[in-house]
């Protein structure tokens, strides 16, 4: 039979884990594998999340070099091909007095990946090494960059509107570069390198914290 | 942190003292709302993804652009970029509704398939890749990109994108997670 649970105590003191699935929770020792309700691969804490985050993170500081210093897109007029990269076309933009749309794109192409590379890199480093910050504003930092990190595909998607537009062939084309794959490779990485991080251990990693 | 579930007023939700995650909810979702949005927005999903979206006057040729059409056209030259496109405009929200619309009929015609167990395993998973808002206020950023270029006039298709994204949020909004799980565990 289950002992009653402390409130204001971990779970993982305790006994007891959560079902990320179907948010039910059981005993650790006796499910170690699979959740009793629906089945679901279950631990205490996600497995390997330190070590899935860190590699999912250096995937994405590699490619954000390719993705920002290469072309993103190739604009072909009358047989010519001007490329254009992530910072070109906000320079473009903002000279074309559209500083609104530059603004945006500047803050989804590249604020939000280099700003989500940071932050769980510094969360990552923080809860491996044990520093005792905040961890409520650590927190409030990893929710805001989760939550701001699907808006980078944004990008992605007006691409796929500008190709689909300009398709007259050899008179006026756009087509993606190379940096446009990479720029993929940087914003599923930090999305994925986001859920593989496991909250709680921010909590585990700070002893005296409440 | 283990926290006290309590008895709470219809509408009300209580959250984690730490964390602030919500985990429990007074919950007045009816299976047959979500069902009746789930079934619209399949609907909806047809026209919205094969309707064009915007007419476009370049070289003295008007052209009609669907949502399909760039992410098809790019499968050649960058698939991985063609990939995250139709995954995450197309796939994942219709694969949520499908799903959304098969565990509600379920609850609403009181049916306990062994198919519901992954259909709602995979709206767990589904739910956080359908970013057709992302795909909207992309399309508005184009929209405005390319009105210095050429001459745009917007199509029926997009009316329909944005009833379907209505639908599909209001439908996610509705969706109680932990009220499908109880019902098929029988609780």
């Amino acid at each position: 039979m289950n002992k009653p649970l402390i409130t204001g105590m971990s779970a993982l003191q305790q006994d007891r884990q959560l079902c990320r699935v179907c948010e039910k929770h059981s005993s650790i020792s006796e499910n170690e594998e699979c959740c009793p309700y629906c089945g679901s691969p279950i631990s205490p804490r996600i497995e390997n999340s330190q070590q899935k985050t860190w590699a999912l993170l250096f995937t994405a500081f590699i490619f954000i070099f390719p993705a920002n210093l290469y072309p993103i897109t190739y604009l072909l007029k009358n047989g010519t091909r001007y490329p254009d990269t992530i910072f070109s076309g906000i320079v473009s933009l903002l000279s074309s007095g559209m500083s609104g749309i530059a603004f945006i794109v500047f803050i989804a192409s590249i604020v939000v990946p280099i700003l989500k590379i940071v932050v769980l890199a510094f969360i990552s480093l923080a809860v491996h090494f044990k520093w005792q910050f905040n961890p409520k504003k650590q927190l409030i930092a990893f929710t805001l960059v989760d939550w701001i990190g699907r808006w980078s595909v944004l990008d992605l998607f007006v691409i796929s509107i500008m190709v689909a537009v300009f398709d007259k062939g050899n008179f006026l084309s756009v087509y993606p570069g190379i940096a446009a794959t990479s720029f993929t490779v940087v914003v599923i990485t930090t999305l994925f390198a986001a859920q593989s991080f496991d909250t709680r251990l921010i909590w585990d990693a700070n002893t005296d914290a409440r | 942190m283990v926290s006290q579930q309590p008895i709470i007023q219809p509408g009300y939700v209580a959250k984690c003292a730490r964390c602030n995650h919500v985990f429990c909810k007074a919950t007045t979702s009816k299976p047959n709302k979500v069902f009746a949005l789930a079934l619209a927005a399949l609907l909806v999903c047809i026209p919205a993804f094969s309707f064009p979206l915007v007419s476009v006057h370049l070289l003295g040729i008007t052209e009609q652009t669907n949502l399909l059409q760039g992410a098809i056209m790019m499968i050649d030259i960058a698939p991985v970029v063609s990939f995250v496109v139709l995954f995450c405009a197309v796939v994942a929200p219709t694969l949520l509704t499908v799903c959304i619309l098969f565990s509600s009929g379920c609850m609403m015609f009181k049916k306990r398939p062994s198919l519901l167990n992954y259909a709602l395993k995979l709206t767990s998973i589904l739910i956080h890749w359908s970013m057709l808002e992302v795909y909207l206020v992309s399309f508005m950023v184009a929209v405005f990109k390319l009105t210095s270029y050429t001459e745009l006039y917007f199509n029926s298709g997009l009316y329909f994108l944005v009833g379907f994204l209505i639908l599909n949020m209001s439908m996610i909004s509705e969706y109680d997670n932990a009220q499908h799980w109880k019902y098929l565990l029988n609780e």
